[in-house]
């Protein structure tokens, strides 16, 4: 007799669009159909690994099946579960090799990841607290609570380097201390959980995969600075994290992780959810702040720091789902183990959201530091259709575009702000010579327009003329003078606007003229697109195939 | 507090902790220029500024970051440059981005030099933008007669949103829409007149550009002049900036610089002054011949007068003389007015127009002398923890106290507690609302003072509860149960025990009355038991206190200044030998009997035992009930004066008619209902032949041979300084006004001038039992409730001769419950016919959920409706003031009873 077997059919949203809930049913009823006692059927949230989905995964052989539909499930029960002969065409397969790969830690998109912040993802249900338990959950939490003072608590994540996974990159254990040395009757922490950038979806994975590692971070951090409440603010267009959230919240109280007294500790802590509305910016934590309370969500200028003065007035400590959900192996496993991941100023790892001109794209987990090319190239399996690499814009529609020309920029927070990008929120996405780069700054450009709030000058009106003269360029109806005219708003939006949004907007617009000016000079003067993307000037011959 | 050294354009200057870069560099000079930047206006989350134009950035040479000088607190060692090249170039880039959406219409604008866009950025050298132009499309229906919105010129400063949101806390508008089409709009971008709007008018002092305008501007360019002067509306006391253009008042904006007003104004105190430019104005004497008015002399008149005077005098004595003086006139008119009725006339009857609002019953019951009135000032206010308004709107009759309850609600730390059966806008601010039967207060606040001994809320250092005076008043309680509260005013005593221990346990509390509570026939009895609740909780000192709001600009003054009949100035009873020594040197000999108050005036003037009257300023045939009563007393005398700027429907009535001065047309001082001392200036040279109201005074009493030797409004003060402990010692005496100085922050530091609370001590009076006085029955099914209108002002003499609140006023209505309007067949907009036992008047109906069933409820807006005929005149024995406030009433439909 075989070991127990447990089928984890992935049901994160990008699978489930793939028909995954299907799968997952009839899965259920191929396997008690034909009696197999020693197979259990559950499920997971993502895997990372989207494109492949819908997938499969058989532990603990460590078996996995892409592209699974429900026509696949008689033979994957019959061949695989019952026979023990695995469904060979359903395996990974490799782009460059063509070989099938029937392993999780054989494919390289895993094989060179390092996985802290997604380390359930995948591999437990999330709906299940005893399968977060089991991979050593709420240890930490019991360990802060019952063994480390709130000092200590902070001190270890200060040691740890741990830095703000929201993309400003602000050390977490100072943020904490500022908000524990805050005299106020009350006190919150926020997990920001309005991720909003287009193509993003870490934040959503693990809600929707490891809720209880949130959780555990989110009471970890209200011990720790002295809140006894919690906001999650979630977009409402998330409809499963919250569900799963719930859940979560629900079970972690039954088994007295949350509530009065938690462990017998006499630490209070409650946690309440909160949907956002779909507003770019209320992911700017004033804005955010301001969206809790029930008002317009627009950022206020900071000083005063939400640490000193946030939610309800009092001090709050905000941080992002993944920097949260860092803080339990911090505590766990002990500063001194994380710190030895990363760079010396970026600690720990980052995680990506692959896409574009890209063979594998899905999420990545690496540590700090990671050259582009490792992520792009081993990892991401490089570019399809034999093309060149132009350029990868990181972080998000507010991010920069970084040339192909250096390819070995490691990716941390400040290599990246020192080539004219930011880490962002952690999206990455690959482009080949087919690329406008004109038209790049402009998609992207069209979106934070959309999104600016308007409540401050430079955003509301400078966002709008720059898009105006991008529309001209990529039609060839510019000027020379209009470039001058681009670069001296896009830096004055950048210095000169209120919150982050509008200070980060013009990147795309900075990096491209700082590295593609060619590009820019070619639509203005020859009315010419040389990636001959642009409608207008798309020319007759050497169309695309 | 260490002083933080910081190098600003490569000097160093000093400045204190919490300021801001802006501020500290304006106290040194130095210019930076700011659009979405103002007094009073604090973004939410304690940032000194909103900080969204930007204007403002400077160059923090250390980090190298633009940070903004209005929302930056200095810290020690920082390096700002105010002016560098960067900052200048991205500051030029700022302005011009929002001149590439703004119209190039400044040839045509309103707004005209006074545009701050156009002088930054004439100051930053911007010519013709070299920015492709985006206009905002804008499309408004608004048809109001007050603020015009143009918002193509908008440039989301948002300082309209923020005076509507945090200063005068309407909400009327918000941010709507988002990014570059986003703009100051209503819920649902609907027309002002349907929104929440009250046209305050603050929004349009605050624009920066020509987006908010007025309306139907007087003139459209910039004024030549600007005179600080005082609203001469209501009890509040805003001062105003009159903006003078070629001899007329050509626009009203707040006074930015005023700690307590903030900067804000009410729609009358915004565009209700074209009063002052009515074509009906008097503009010469006029003496009536053989029943006709003929233009007079001033020395005719003043002859016509004393002649007059002196033979009443003569032939009847003093005391068939009376002087009814006008709570809008200065505290130096007035002053002069009971100087001239005991001095020159002889006589103590003398009172004045708050009268028939029940507050020139300030005074308390004989027994104990006390002063009653507000014991604290209005800045005080907002910070309370609880604040307890009855019988008062507010937001209606003193809407400088209405903002800063609200405010105390949204923005500071105070719970309400409304006392009101109808719906008043309050109620959306009320934590705890109580919705009493009408008139039945009394039984209510004493219910609130036995819970508040019953529950131990009591404040030992406050009460001794040892003492015969508190035994007594326990005593005074003992009959009332919580059925018998529960019963007579329909409130759950549940409901009445919470509020008293909101009110009670509270550490800073307020209570706030109005005419609702004054105009009652238990009135007396329930600013007692006002007290008294106050007293055994200790809140009348301090942090806590009672205001008693004025419905008169100058009501508080014409009391303090003794036009009472049984007060000299500052409440010394004239009764009193020792009080009338006192003034006797300065004023010769003083009547000794207490004179009559003007109710019983009229009522001698009627039986003939008042043989000549003297009126200034006041219309009782219109703001009186029973008009005919009133009009036969006036007719009956053997000689009326009447001292007004219009030909009123008393001054019509009158022998001699004198024309005075509007406010706007003299100097003087009014005294806000929290005792703040208000300074008017002279904007303009009085209209034709009409004179101050003082000059008028003075000059009767030359002819009447006993010259009071004053020489100028401040030779009153310096005397009123003297003999008036209030008003001693606080610089009164002055020329003028001392200006407040403005500080760095645009800000004053000094507190306005408040005259001293009167000294009184306050004890514990018992109880009073409510009597019941006021029951619908079958012939009269209804109470109707009387209130204010926002944009009426007394008897209207005034608001309905601005054109535009007139036009906007006209056609107050009766407010019905749906369920009664149902019963009888009602429709909204239905014309309809208040018949009570004393008189009827018409209306149109309005159906409303505001009221409970019973209870209807028509606005005092004299100039549209004479809801005063409604009423007989019954007084409270004790203040003497009529019961104008509530009326059982009976609704008719007109079409059916033909």
């Amino acid at each position: 007799m075989q070991n127990k077997r447990t089928v984890f059919v992935c049901q994160g949203t990008g699978c489930l669009s793939t028909g995954s809930g299907a799968v997952y049913e009839a899965l259920k009823a191929e396997v008690a159909k034909l009696g197999l006692t020693d197979v259990e059927v559950d499920f997971t949230g993502c895997h990372g690994f989207c494109e492949q989905g819908g997938i499969v995964a058989v532990e603990p052989e460590g078996i996995f099946y892409t592209h699974v539909t429900i026509d696949d499930v008689p033979e994957i029960v019959g061949s695989h579960l019952k026979g023990g002969n695995p469904v060979e065409r359903l395996f990974y397969r490799d782009p460059a090799t063509g070989r099938a790969v029937p392993r999780y830690h054989e494919i390289n998109f895993y094989k060179k990841q390092q996985r802290v912040i997604l380390r359930n993802c995948g591999r437990i249900n999330p709906e299940k607290i005893d399968q977060y338990i089991s991979k050593g959950g709420y240890r930490a939490l019991k360990k802060a609570l019952l063994e480390m003072t709130p000092e200590q608590v902070i001190e270890e994540v200060k040691r740890s380097g741990l830095r703000g996974r929201g993309g400003a990159g602000f050390p977490t254990g100072r943020k904490w201390e500022f908000s524990r040395n805050a005299q106020a009757d009350r006190k919150y922490v926020i997990c920001n959980a309005d991720e909003g950038d287009p193509g993003a979806f870490m934040d959503r994975s693990v809600l929707e995969a490891d809720p209880h590692a949130v959780i555990e971070g989110l009471i970890t951090a209200g011990y720790a600075t002295g809140a006894n409440a919690g906001y999650i603010y979630v977009r409402a267009e998330y409809p499963l994290a919250v569900k799963r959230i719930r859940i979560a919240l629900e079970h972690a109280r039954e088994r007295g992780f949350l509530g009065r007294d938690i462990l017998g500790s006499g630490f209070d802590f409650e946690v309440y959810i909160k949907e956002g509305a779909g507003a770019f910016v209320c992911g700017e934590e004033t804005a955010l702040i301001a969206s809790i309370e029930g008002r317009r969500g627009m950022p206020r200028p900071r000083p005063p720091y939400p640490a000193q003065s946030g939610l309800q007035g009092k001090p709050t400590t905000i941080n992002n789902v993944k920097t949260l959900a860092s803080v339990p192996p911090i505590i766990e496993q002990g500063a001194d183990w994380f710190s030895t991941i990363g760079t010396p100023k970026s600690k720990g790892t980052t995680v990506l959201a692959l896409s574009g001109k890209i063979l594998n794209s899905g999420l990545v987990e690496v540590p700090m530091g990671t050259p582009l090319s490792t992520i792009i190239f081993d990892i991401g399996g490089g570019i399809p259709g034999g093309k060149r690499l132009k350029a990868v814009q990181t972080g998000g529609p507010s991010g920069g575009c970084i040339p192909a020309k250096i390819p070995d920029t490691p990716v941390d927070y400040e290599t990246l702000t020192m080539v004219g990008s930011i880490m962002g929120s952690g999206g990455m996405v690959v482009m080949d010579e087919d690329t406008c780069m004109v038209e790049v700054a402009r998609y992207f450009l069209s979106f934070t327009q959309a999104e600016s709030c308007g409540k401050c000058a430079p955003c509301r009106l400078g966002t709008r003329q720059m898009l105006e003269i991008l529309a001209r360029i990529t039609q060839g109806k510019a000027q020379e003078s209009d470039l001058d005219t681009l670069f001296t708003i896009a830096k004055t939006v950048k210095e000169c606007s209120l919150c982050g949004l509008g200070q980060t907007c013009p990147n795309p617009v900075l990096s491209t003229l700082r590295y593609f000016k060619s590009e820019y000079e070619a639509h203005i003067n020859k009315k010419r697109c040389p990636a001959n993307q642009c409608r207008f000037l798309r020319r007759k011959t050497g169309k695309k195939t | 507090m260490q002083p933080i050294t910081i190098t600003l354009n490569g000097r160093e200057v000093v400045g204190e902790p919490g300021m801001t870069i802006l501020e500290l560099a304006r106290r040194e000079g130095v210019h930076i220029p700011t659009l979405c930047h103002g007094p009073h206006l604090t973004s939410v989350g304690d940032c000194p500024s909103i900080s969204t134009c930007r204007i403002c950035l400077v160059e923090d040479e250390r980090t190298g970051a633009m940070v903004t000088a209005c929302g930056t607190f200095i810290v020690p060692g920082m390096v700002i440059n105010t002016h560098s090249p960067r900052v200048l170039e991205r500051r030029r880039t700022l302005i011009e981005l929002v001149l590439a959406s703004h119209p190039d219409s400044c040839l045509i604008c309103d707004k005209g030099n006074r545009c701050q866009l156009r002088q930054i950025a004439a100051e930053l050298g911007i010519g013709l933008v070299r920015l492709q132009k985006i206009p905002q499309p804008v499309t408004i229906k608004d048809a109001n007669p007050f603020i015009k919105r143009d918002l193509s010129k908008c440039i989301l400063c948002a300082k309209c949103i923020r005076v509507c949101q945090d200063l005068v806390v309407e909400g009327a508008i918000d941010y709507f829409q988002r990014g570059f089409i986003a703009k100051p709009a209503t819920f649902g971008d609907t027309a002002l007149e349907e929104s929440e709007c009250t046209f305050c008018g603050t929004c349009v002092s605050v624009c920066p550009t020509g987006a908010l305008t007025e309306a139907e501007p007087a003139y459209t360019g910039t004024a030549g002049t600007v005179v600080r002067s005082t609203c001469p509306f209501c009890g509040c006391g805003c001062s105003i900036r009159l903006e003078v253009h070629e001899g007329r008042i050509v626009r009203s904006a707040p006074n930015k610089q005023d700690p307590v007003s903030r900067g804000t104004l009410c729609v009358k105190g915004s565009f209700g002054f074209d009063f002052v430019h009515s074509p009906d104005r008097l503009t010469a004497p006029l003496i009536k011949v053989n029943g006709d008015f003929k233009e007079a002399s001033w020395e005719e008149a003043v002859t016509a007068v004393t002649d007059g005077f002196r033979r009443l005098k003569e032939e009847y004595g003093s005391g068939s003389l009376a002087v009814f003086g006008s709570s809008k006139c200065t505290n130096e008119e007035n002053y002069l007015l009971q100087r001239f009725a005991r001095c020159v006339l002889g006589t103590n009857n003398i009172d004045n127009g708050s009268r028939l609002y029940g507050t020139a019953g300030l005074t308390g019951p004989g027994e104990t002398g006390g002063v009653y009135g507000t014991t604290n000032s209005l800045a005080v206010l907002e910070e309370a923890e609880v604040i307890l308004v009855i019988g008062a709107d507010p937001t209606k009759s003193a809407p400088l106290v209405g903002y800063a309850v609200k405010r105390a609600v949204r923005c500071g730390n105070a719970r309400l507690i409304l006392i009101d059966p109808r719906e008043s806008r309050l109620a959306l601010f009320a934590d705890l609302w109580l919705r009493p039967k009408v008139a039945t207060d009394l039984t209510l606040v004493n219910g609130l003072c036995k819970a508040v001994i019953d529950e131990s809320l009591i404040n030992e250092g406050s009460v001794d509860r040892e003492t015969a005076e508190f035994k007594a008043f326990v005593e005074s309680l003992s009959g009332l149960t919580s059925t018998v509260v529960e019963e007579t005013t329909g409130v759950p005593f549940v409901s009445v025990r919470q509020a008293a221990r909101m009110y009670g346990s509270a550490k800073r509390a307020a209570i706030l009355y109005g005419s609702g509570v004054a105009q009652q026939k238990n009135g007396t009895g329930t600013i007692e038991a006002l007290f008294n609740l106050a007293l055994l909780t200790g809140k009348i000192h301090g942090y806590s206190g009672i205001y008693a709001l004025q419905q008169e600009n100058n009501a508080q003054g014409a009391c303090d200044m003794g036009v009472l009949p049984d007060f000299l100035p500052g409440y010394h009873p004239v009764a009193d030998r020792a009080s009338r020594r006192k003034f006797k040197d300065y004023w010769g000999d003083i009547p000794e009997e207490p004179g009559l108050t003007v109710f019983e005036m009229l009522a001698a003037a009627k039986s003939g035992e008042i043989k000549g009257m003297y009126v200034v300023g006041e219309n009782p045939v219109a703001t009186f009930p029973r008009a005919e009563f009133v009009r036969e007393a006036l007719s009956s005398l053997e000689f009326l004066v009447v001292q007004d700027m219009f030909l009123t429907e008393t001054a019509k009535l009158a022998d001699v008619v004198l024309p005075a001065a509007s406010f706007a047309e003299k100097e003087g001082t009014f005294t806000s209902f929290d005792g703040r001392i208000n300074w008017l200036r002279k904007a303009l040279e009085p209209l034709g032949q009409s004179l101050p109201d003082c000059e008028i005074i003075a000059r009767l009493a030359v002819q009447m041979g006993s010259p009071m030797a004053y020489s100028s409004p401040q030779e009153v003060r310096e005397e009123i300084e003297k003999l008036i402990p209030m008003y001693r010692g606080i610089g009164y005496g002055l020329l003028e006004e001392p200006e407040y100085p403005t500080e760095y922050s645009g800000l004053a530091k000094t507190p306005p001038m408040y005259r001293k609370q009167p000294e009184r001590a306050f004890s514990l009076l018992p109880a009073r039992n409510g009597i019941l006085w006021l029951e619908p029955d079958k012939e009269y099914p209804f109470i109707l409730l009387t209130g204010s209108s926002l944009y009426d002002s007394g008897g209207g003499t005034r608001s309905s001769r601005a054109a535009r609140l007139g036009r906007f006023s006209s056609g107050a209505s009766v407010s019905i419950n749906e369920t009664d309007a149902g019963r009888l067949g009602v429709i909204d907009g239905e014309k309809v016919r208040i018949v009570s036992p004393a008189g009827e008047i018409s209306a149109a109906a309005e159906i409303t959920d505001a009221l409970p069933e019973g209870l209807l409820y028509l606005p005092f807006s004299l100039s549209a409706n004479p809801v005063s005929q409604l009423f007989d005149i019954t007084l409270d024995p004790e203040r003497k003031s009529p019961l104008v406030k509530a009326v059982k009433v009976r609704m008719e439909r007109v079409g059916n009873s033909g």
